[in-house]
């Protein structure tokens, strides 16, 4: 589930969203604050004007009495919380329903009762005299405190639900862009494993990058089937065009055999030449079989191969052999039941290639070790000899066609084993390693660890 | 039996024909694919041997609309190609057996004669015997001339099939395919190394060799 959250974390259209939603906010914070600010200040201007136009009806009393009679009759009607009149008379007296005093702290507004209790809250006031005496009117600010409140509600109810709307409408993508980009990843897979005929499926709902895409890949793989179908025409065509004469030779050189004692000169030469062309349909099937496996074999084809069993048969196989040319063959199942998917035809022939190899360029008394062992839930196989190995220079060369070491010109073989154990490695992802066996050669194919399921997936 | 050899190579084709009706066949030799499929509707053959590319027709066509039209005489496709999904192919078309070109007339007659009994080849036999040599499937005791041998599972199996088709010879291929499921040739020697162990435990120690080589073929035992 976290994985998964990460997964979607990382994709490209939430990532966008939350950029969005990031932005939004921004946006409507800063516009919101400037606004906020205009209004304010328009506000205050208003209230300044108010104040003002109460100076200019107080001013028009014609003395100090009257101004303390209307300031007196004013602030018995007016709520002390939104407007204070206070008259300081000549005489010292205080008229109106607050006064201005003054402690330590600053200036308060303090009501007339004998309380003396503060008004609280933010007020705008003027002062001016007055026939002598001092008029303070207060305007409250409440209504530009307020004014805050109903901003940060603003930004609330236009924000929230853009942001949910972004954030969910990113995750809804995000799942979608997700899901078709498995879409082509999964054909991707298909097609690098060798099933040329996988298309990436375009859905009708695909955003239009993605449709390309797939559609461009689409268009890549039907030119690698056409040219895998092409090479395939062609290898088969030349199969046909070389194998036809080199029948026809066999068939002349068996004539021939039936004709001259087999232990004459003449019967002698005839076993060399069929020997020979024995030799040259050998090589000529070694490379039409690499270049089949180097196309790719349909992974559909692929069964779960139970290693162990393969290496017991194998080894078993060229135990009378090895015996024979005074060689040891053991097999060395360390973690036995391994399977793996693959073409169990082309893995036995990877293992029997090894071991030839191995009893081939080891001097008789030489020990083959054939392993099976699983690390970190790969299985490996080995093939291990003890004899004078491969110079560390020359071991990526042996895996070339046709290669040869210089000491193994004479010995059987066409030197195309290897070149097929390692196409027949990398049709089933697994590596190929040379090591030096110190004395000897090891020769490891590592399988993937999902190359090594429990149960076929369906 | 009565065979049928479409073959467009003259020389391969004759060869064949030559080689099959030396053994007794009785053979008719056809070059292109469209006498091929007349000559097998309208007669009746023990086995067919069929080259994949073919004039006219080609093989792999002539087995499945012979195959279409109910006509189930085993038949030895013959390919050049011989990679596994050419194989496929010709197994899937409804061939019986494949051998890869260039191929030995040995190979191939012993794989036609497997081919015609293969119907009802394998009888619930419990009892093998050639001669004095008896093999007991049931207790896997092998004895010969009351002397009981003792056999390595592997060699067991071998020893089963080649008396299960005694007088038969089977190649090396033949082998390597029945008794140990290998379906590609190693270029070692192994199938002459097991037939050599063998021999040396049910052979070399009585007055007669059991086990005959069958040279440029493979291997029999003797009925």
């Amino acid at each position: 589930m976290r994985a998964r959250l990460r997964g979607l974390w990382r994709s490209m259209p939430l990532r966008l969203a939350m950029l969005l939603v990031l932005l939004f906010t921004a946006v409507s914070l800063l516009s919101l604050a400037a606004s906020y600010a205009v209004t304010q200040s328009s506000f205050e201007a208003a209230i300044r004007a108010d104040l003002t136009q109460d100076m200019a009806g107080f001013r028009a009393a014609p003395n100090a009495q009257a101004v303390a009679l209307l300031v007196e009759a004013e602030s018995r009607e007016t709520d002390p919380n939104r407007l204070i009149l206070s008259y300081v008379a000549p005489n010292g007296r205080i008229y109106g329903n607050g006064a201005i005093a003054r402690d330590d702290e600053g200036w308060h507004i303090v009501s007339l009762d004998a309380v003396r209790a503060e008004y609280s809250g933010a007020y705008l006031s003027l002062t001016d005299t007055l026939y002598g005496g001092l008029l303070t009117i207060a305007r409250s600010r409440a209504e530009i405190t307020a004014l805050g409140d109903v901003f940060l509600n603003i930004l609330l109810v236009s924000l929230l639900p853009t942001v949910l709307v972004a954030l969910g409408g990113g995750l809804i993508l995000a799942r979608r862009s997700k899901r078709h980009v498995e879409v082509v990843g999964r054909a991707l897979d298909a097609m690098t494993t060798g099933d040329l005929g996988a298309r990436v499926q375009i859905g009708p709902r695909w955003s239009d990058d993605l449709r390309q895409i797939g559609g461009k890949l689409n268009q890549m793989a039907g030119a690698q089937e056409r040219s895998v179908a092409a090479l395939r025409q062609v290898s088969s065509d030349i199969a046909h065009d070389l194998k036809t004469p080199i029948q026809r030779v066999a068939v002349h050189l068996d004539d021939l055999a039936q004709q001259v004692d087999e232990a004459s000169d003449a019967g002698q030469l005839v076993t060399k030449a069929q020997a020979e062309l024995d030799g040259i349909a050998s090589v000529f099937q070694s490379l039409l079989q690499l270049a089949q496996v180097e196309a790719g074999s349909p992974k559909a084809r692929f069964v779960p191969v139970d290693l162990d069993a393969l290496c017991r048969t194998m080894v078993e196989v060229f135990e009378p052999s090895a015996a024979e040319g005074g060689h040891t063959l053991v097999y060395d199942a360390r973690d036995a039941r391994m399977t793996v998917l693959g073409d169990g035809a082309l893995l036995g022939q990877l293992l029997s290639n090894l071991i030839e190899n191995a009893l081939r360029h080891t001097p008789a008394g030489s020990t083959v070790r054939v392993a099976l062992e699983q690390i970190d839930g790969s299985p490996r196989l080995s093939v291990t000899d003890n004899g004078v190995g491969i110079p560390s220079h020359e071991r990526a060369a042996v895996l070339q066609r046709l290669y040869r070491l210089d000491r193994s010109r004479h010995t059987a073989g066409n030197g195309l084993g290897l070149s097929l154990v390692e196409a027949v490695a990398k049709l089933h992802s697994a590596g190929l390693t040379l090591e030096d066996a110190g004395p000897g050669l090891r020769v490891v194919v590592e399988f993937d660890r999902e190359q090594a399921p429990l149960a076929r997936p369906s | 039996m009565k065979l049928l050899v479409v073959e467009d190579d003259a020389t391969t084709g004759a060869y064949v024909a030559r080689g099959l009706r030396e053994e007794g066949h009785s053979v008719d030799l056809v070059a292109d694919g469209r006498d091929g499929l007349i000559a097998a509707t309208s007669n009746s053959y023990d086995v067919l041997i069929v080259d994949r590319m073919l004039p006219q027709v080609d093989g792999l066509t002539l087995i499945k609309t012979l195959r279409a039209a109910g006509n189930t005489t085993p038949t030895l496709f013959l390919t050049a190609l011989g990679d596994v999904e050419d194989r496929i192919a010709g197994l899937n078309a409804g061939a019986d057996d494949y051998l890869v070109k260039p191929f030995i007339f040995g190979e191939l007659s012993a794989r036609v004669a497997a081919l015609a009994r293969r119907p009802q080849a394998l009888e619930a036999e419990t009892v093998l015997r050639t001669q004095d040599l008896e093999v007991n499937l049931i207790t896997r005791q092998v004895t010969r001339a009351g002397v009981e041998i003792d056999l390595l599972p592997r060699e067991f199996a071998l020893l089963e099939h080649l008396l299960r088709r005694k007088g038969r010879v089977q190649t090396r291929t033949m082998l390597l395919e029945a008794v140990w499921d290998i379906s590609f040739d190693p270029m070692t020697n192994v199938v002459e190394t097991h037939i050599s162990r063998l021999r040396a435990k049910i052979d070399r120690p009585f007055d007669e060799a059991l086990i005959e080589t069958v040279r440029g073929a493979g291997y029999r035992i003797k009925p």
